[in-house]
């Protein structure tokens, strides 16, 4: 009994100078503050392919952000070098915070200026308290500037308006998903009957195949499409790569345009490999930064 | 009863901690020159055995580019998985009570991105009363860390990179 019981005091003994020993660590782990853990990067860049995303930029950084679509005419002899068709959106957009991204732009096909703001208002958290998911909200305005024949009701204006709630959640380090409502007040309309408001709904996912390079998808489809043409919910299909100051994305879509209200209202293609329908898409964006973090 | 003082046999041991410990790290190549700082590392130094550990958030690294912070987070040291990372070890032949200026061999074990290393360290250890400052230089290889670099950026990021920290302890009561 006696010698159990020294036995039990000297393993004890032994037990309380182990820990000693082991606990600098942990001690460590107590005193660090539980500063919050915040999902980086749910997706790798602000658009996903053609649609925004859930994210903004940095402060004091400036995105030259180009977009183009190449595409054929259904003509079966066609002289054109590589595409006949194509059309660019060319856009300065600038994190005035680390919530809230502005940006201007204007496209070439079709003489579309838009301006937006794009604000973070929830960030997930990854540690287990907080929102499990990321809230954006995104306004823009689109001025469409060309002559259009098409356009006889006098209720039209040049100005539409495309408001979205971008919710998204990064689910693993490389799997992440977004819903996106969407409401448009469309300026441009084509026959009275048609609607002037538009509720839509994207969703849009990325999956990261490797430390830089990540599959991407989007999808806009439309509750109350225009009634006068037809059209078609926008898709896209792309590689987005990430290398240091340059991103590129790559994609096979149906969409001809990188302005809102036009891509999610006005595709007039379904998505398949026939011409005209079948669009390729490249993205290039080349970021400065303006402010060194590093200088206090 | 009569054995009660032999569970709490000692006094507690004297610890010096580090709450703001500074760990900057360096990457030069003829193409760019990368800087990232860490203001918020802690240190702990068990006095009597000379017992060392060191723990920093990786996500606490800050780089003059906003987006290099995030590539460095989501991409290389893949933060989201390995959010930390933890030196443990032995300052050898310390003397916590020596006034003068020490320099001394840190030997332990660095813990990053999944990857376990032993180490060697010189640093310099300095007594202002009951503080300490601690300062040195060593040298990681990125390859010893798993750390995967995209043929394209092999010349941005050199294989090499030099790690400097100056911790300043002062005494912990628990």
């Amino acid at each position: 009994m006696k010698a159990r019981k020294i036995l039990l005091f000297l393993f004890l003994g032994m037990l309380s100078s182990y820990l000693k020993a082991q606990d600098l660590l942990d001690i460590l782990d107590q005193e660090q503050p539980d500063s919050p853990l915040y999902a980086n990067a749910t997706f790798s860049f602000s658009r996903i392919t053609f649609g925004q995303s859930v994210e903004t930029r940095k402060t004091g950084t400036l995105d030259i952000f180009t977009s183009s679509r190449f595409w054929n005419t259904p003509a079966p002899r066609s002289q054109s070098f590589v595409a006949d068709r194509m059309s660019s959106r060319i856009a300065l957009e600038y994190g005035l915070s680390d919530r809230l991204l502005f940006g201007v732009g204007g496209t070439t096909f079709d003489g579309r200026f838009d301006g937006f703001l794009k604000f973070r208002l929830v960030k997930q958290r990854t540690d287990g308290n907080g929102s499990s998911v990321s809230i954006s909200l995104f306004q823009n305005a689109g001025y469409f500037s060309e002559r259009f024949a098409g356009v006889n009701v006098d209720r039209s204006t040049r100005l539409s308006y495309t408001s979205q709630l971008i919710i998204a959640k990064k689910f693993s380090p490389n799997f992440s998903l977004q819903i996106t409502p969407t409401f448009v007040h469309r300026g441009l309309l084509y026959d009275d009957e048609d609607s002037q408001n538009h509720i839509a709904v994207g969703v849009g996912g990325r999956y990261k195949l490797g430390g830089h390079v990540s599959l991407v998808s989007e999808y806009y489809y439309v509750a109350n499409p225009i009634k006068s043409q037809t059209t078609f919910g926008a898709f896209a299909l792309g590689i987005n790569w990430e290398l240091s100051d340059v991103m590129l994305q790559w994609m096979l879509t149906n969409a001809r345009s990188t302005v809102e209200d036009a891509f999610i209202l006005e595709t007039r293609n379904n998505f398949n490999f026939k011409n005209p329908n079948f669009h390729f898409g490249f993205n290039f964006t080349y970021t400065f930064h303006l402010k060194n973090r590093l200088k206090k | 009863m009569l054995l009660l003082p032999f569970l709490i046999d000692q006094p507690p041991t004297e610890r010096v901690i580090a709450r703001q410990g500074k760990v900057s790290f360096f990457s030069y190549t003829s193409v760019e020159h990368i800087k990232a700082e860490n203001n918020q590392v802690f240190s702990i130094i068990d006095l009597d055995s000379g017992e060392i550990a060191v723990s920093m958030l990786m996500n606490a690294f800050v780089f003059e580019k906003a987006l290099m912070r995030e590539h460095f987070n989501e991409s290389y040291v893949e933060s989201d998985i390995y959010p930390k990372a933890t030196f443990k070890g032995k300052i050898v032949d310390f003397d916590p009570n020596m006034e003068e200026v020490q320099t001394r061999i840190v030997k332990g074990v660095f813990k990053m991105h999944g990857a376990t290393k032993e180490l060697e360290i010189k640093t310099k250890i300095e007594k202002t009363g009951n503080d300490f400052v601690i300062t040195g230089t060593f040298e990681a290889m990125v390859k010893d860390y798993n750390i995967k670099i995209p043929p394209l950026l092999r010349g941005n990021i050199a294989k090499t990179i030099s790690i400097d920290f100056n911790f300043k302890y002062e005494p912990y009561e628990s």
